[in-house]
C-alpha cells in the first residue's frame, strides 16, 4: 500500500531535532521531489504487479464457490450466490479422503527415510577427509541434476522385478533415492560448520561413533532438517509422475494422480476444476501458514552455496 | 581407537549408498544400455547398437521437441529471472512492504504444477478468464485462442511456469540483496550515484552468485518440464508444444516403443548436463571477473 507523503507528516519530520547526525539524507524534508515521487510510483507498480500474481488465486477461490450457471453467465462478474457443492462434488470425485491419506503416508515415510539416511551419510562425509570420501560426496552431488525421466523406464523394470510395483514401499524408495543427493548436500555442508571439539571430547570420554552421532550431532541438526523437510515434502506432495507410473492401484493413488485421472481440464467446467485444484493445495496452505518462516527459508535454500 | 571409530563412521554411509546405487545409479546405467537395444520392456531384447539414435536423427518429431524444449527453457530463464530481479530490487528499497509482498509472491510456488495447470487451462480457454478479462477492460481485440494457436501455445505454457516460479527467483535475489554490505550501499547513495549507476556498478556485481544459482535452477527445472505441457496442451496443437519429456513418457508408457523412449531420455540427460554445466561454468567465470 502506498500513500503520497502528506504535508503533515513531512512537517513533523522536519521539525524533529536532528538527533542522528550520521543518518542518510533526511529525504522526508523535501516532499514531492522527483525521487520521492518515483519511489511512490514504484511502490504502486510493485503492489499492482504482486496483485497480478495472486489474481489467478483469488479468481480460483471465488469461482470455486459459485454455481456453474452463475459462472457461465459472466465468468468475471460479481457472484450472485455462494455454494459449497462444488467442493463436496470434487471431494468425492478425486476420493479426497483416501488419496490424501495415501499422499500423507508416502510423503511422511519418504521424509523420514531421507532425513535419517541423509544425516547418517552426511556425518562421515563431513568428518572424514580421505580421497574416497570426496569421491562419494561428488557422486551424490551428481545426482542433483539427473532428471527422473532419465531413469523412469529402467526403474519401472527394476520395480517389476523386485515386486515393488503398486506398493507404497516402492514409491517411498524411489523418492528417497531421488532426494538423497540434496539431503547429503545439505547435511554435509551443515555438519562441516559444526566444530569438532564436542565430538573429540565425547570420544575421549569413551563414547562410540554411533552414540556420538545420536547424542552430540543429531540434536544440532534441527534447523537444517526443517529447511530440508519443507523443501522435499513440497516436492513429494506435489509430484505427479512417480505415483502415476508406479502406483496404479486405485486404492493407493495420491491426490495428484486422482486429480489427473478423473478430471479433464478441456471438457470440464471451472466449477469442477478449481475446487479440485484447491483441495490439492489445501493441506500445504495450512502447513504454510504455520511454518511460513521455515518454508521461505527452505525454498530459497538453493541460494545457500 | 580412532581407526575403529572411523570404520564405524564410514558404515553410516552404507544405507544411503545402497539406496542411491540401487534406485538411481543402476537404472541410469541400465537406461544407457537399454537405449542400445530393441527392448519393448519384456525379458527378450537384442543389442542393436546405435539404431535407436540413428532413427532419432531422422525423426522430425525429435528435432522439433528438442527445439521446443530449449526455446521454452530460454524464455522461462530470461523472463522469470528478469521479473524476479525487478521485484527483488524494488522490494529491497521498500522495507515496509518487503516481507509481505515477497511472501505473497511465493504462494504460487506452493501449489503443484498440476494444480497450476488446472487453473490456467481455464484462464487460457477460448471463453475463459483471460479473454473475458481482456474483453472487460476494452481490449477485446487482443482476445486469442492462447493454447490452440501453434504460434502462442508454447509461450502460453511458459507463462504458467513463469507465474509459478517468479517469486522463487525473487526470494533468492532478495536474500542476496539482504546480505550486501550496507556501508557500500550507503557510501554510493551519499556519493549521489543515480539509481541505475548504483544498480549497474555495485548491486549487479554483488548479485552474481545469486544469478548463477537462479539461472542454473530455472534452466534445469524448465528443461525437464512435464506437467504443464501434459495437462495444458498434451503436446498440441500439431506438436507445437511437444517437449522431450512428453515424448519420453508417450513412447515408454503409451507407444510400445520402449527402447526408443529410453534413447530420448538419454538425449534429455545429455541436453540437461551439457546446457547446465556450460551455463554454470560460464556464470562462475563471470563471477570471478565482476
Amino acid at each position: 500500500m502506498t500513500s503520497p507523503p502528506s504535508t503533515a507528516v513531512s512537517a513533523a519530520e522536519v521539525s524533529r531535532p536532528a538527533g542522528k547526525p550520521d543518518a542518510p539524507q533526511p529525504r522526508a524534508a523535501a516532499p514531492w521531489t522527483p525521487r520521492r515521487l518515483a519511489t511512490g510510483l514504484g511502490t504502486t507498480a510493485l503492489t499492482l504487479g504482486t496483485v497480478l500474481f495472486v489474481l489467478p488465486f483469488v479468481f480460483t477461490i471465488v469461482t470455486s464457490l459459485r454455481t456453474a450457471a452463475d459462472v457461465a453467465r459472466s465468468p468475471l462478474g460479481i457472484p450472485h450466490s455462494f455454494t459449497l457443492k462444488n467442493f463436496t462434488h470434487a471431494f468425492s470425485q478425486i476420493h479426497y479422503g483416501t488419496s490424501t491419506l495415501n499422499t500423507l503416508l508416502i510423503t511422511g515415510l519418504s521424509c523420514v527415510l531421507i532425513t535419517v539416511l541423509g544425516a547418517l551419510a552426511g556425518y562421515p562425509l563431513a568428518r572424514i577427509t580421505a580421497g574416497w570420501s570426496t569421491a562419494v560426496y561428488r557422486l551424490f552431488i551428481l545426482g542433483t541434476s539427473i532428471p527422473v525421466f532419465v531413469v523412469v523406464a529402467p526403474l519401472y523394470l527394476l520395480m517389476r522385478d523386485l515386486n515393488l510395483l503398486d506398493t507404497y514401499a516402492g514409491v517411498v524408495f524411489i523418492y528417497t533415492a531421488l532426494n538423497l543427493p540434496l539431503a547429503v548436500f545439505f547435511y554435509t555442508s551443515f555438519i562441516r560448520q559444526i566444530p569438532a571439539d564436542l565430538e573429540e571430547a565425547a570420544a575421549l570420554d569413551g563414547c562410540g561413533a554411533l552414540r556420538t552421532f545420536f547424542v552430540v550431532i543429531l540434536p544440532l541438526l534441527r534447523p537444517v532438517t526443517s529447511t530440508l523437510l519443507t523443501f522435499i515434502s513440497l516436492q513429494i506432495w506435489n509430484d505427479l509422475l512417480v505415483p502415476l507410473v508406479f502406483l496404479q492401484d486405485p486404492g493407493k493413488r495420491t491426490v495428484m494422480v486422482n486429480a489427473y485421472s478423473f478430471i479433464d481440464p478441456h471438457t470440464v467446467q471451472p466449477t469442477t476444476l478449481f475446487p479440485a485444484a484447491l483441495l490439492g493445495v489445501l493441506p500445504l496452505l495450512v502447513i504454510f501458514i504455520f511454518f511460513q518462516r521455515q518454508m521461505v527459508a527452505g525454498m530459497s535454500a538453493g541460494a545457500v552455496k | 581407537m580412532f581407526h575403529r571409530r572411523r570404520a564405524t563412521m564410514a558404515a553410516f554411509l552404507l544405507p544411503a549408498i545402497a539406496m542411491y546405487a540401487l534406485f538411481i545409479l543402476y537404472p541410469l546405467f541400465r537406461g544407457v544400455y537399454l537405449s542400445l537395444t530393441d527392448s519393448v520392456g519384456g525379458p527378450i531384447s537384442h543389442f542393436v547398437g546405435m539404431d535407436q539414435y540413428t532413427a532419432m536423427a531422422d525423426d522430425p518429431q525429435i528435432s522439433a521437441a528438442l527445439w521446443h524444449t530449449v526455446l521454452y527453457a530460454v524464455v522461462v530463464v530470461v523472463v522469470q529471472n528478469g521479473l524476479g530481479l525487478l521485484f527483488a530490487s524494488m522490494l529491497f528499497r521498500r522495507e515496509k512492504v518487503r516481507k509481505a509482498l515477497s511472501v505473497v509472491l511465493l504462494t504460487p510456488t506452493l501449489i503443484s504444477p498440476l494444480m497450476a495447470a488446472f487453473i490456467w487451462s481455464y484462464l487460457f480457454a477460448p471463453n475463459g478468464g483471460l479473454n473475458a478479462l481482456l474483453d472487460g477492460v476494452g481490449l477485446g481485440g487482443l482476445e486469442h485462442v492462447w493454447l490452440g494457436d501453434p504460434s502462442t501455445a508454447l509461450y502460453s505454457v511458459a507463462t504458467v511456469n513463469i507465474w509459478m516460479f517468479t517469486g522463487y527467483s525473487c526470494a533468492i535475489f532478495l536474500a542476496s540483496y539482504m546480505s550486501m554490505p550496507t556501508e557500500l550501499l550507503e557510501a554510493a547513495a551519499l556519493d549521489g550515484a543515480s539509481g541505475w549507476r548504483r544498480f549497474r556498478s555495485i548491486e549487479w556485481p554483488l548479485l552474481a552468485p545469486a544469478l548463477t544459482v537462479n539461472v542454473t535452477l530455472s534452466l534445469i527445472g524448465s528443461l525437464k518440464v512435464f506437467e504443464f505441457p501434459l495437462v495444458l496442451t498434451n503436446g498440441g496443437p500439431a506438436g507445437a508444444t511437444d517437449t522431450l519429456t512428453l515424448l519420453v513418457y508417450r513412447n515408454i508408457f503409451g507407444g510400445g516403443k520402449f527402447a526408443y523412449g529410453v534413447a530420448i531420455a538419454v538425449l534429455l540427460l545429455v541436453t540437461v548436463v551439457v546446457l547446465s554445466s556450460a551455463t554454470n561454468s560460464l556464470l562462475r567465470l563471470r563471477e570471478r571477473r565482476v
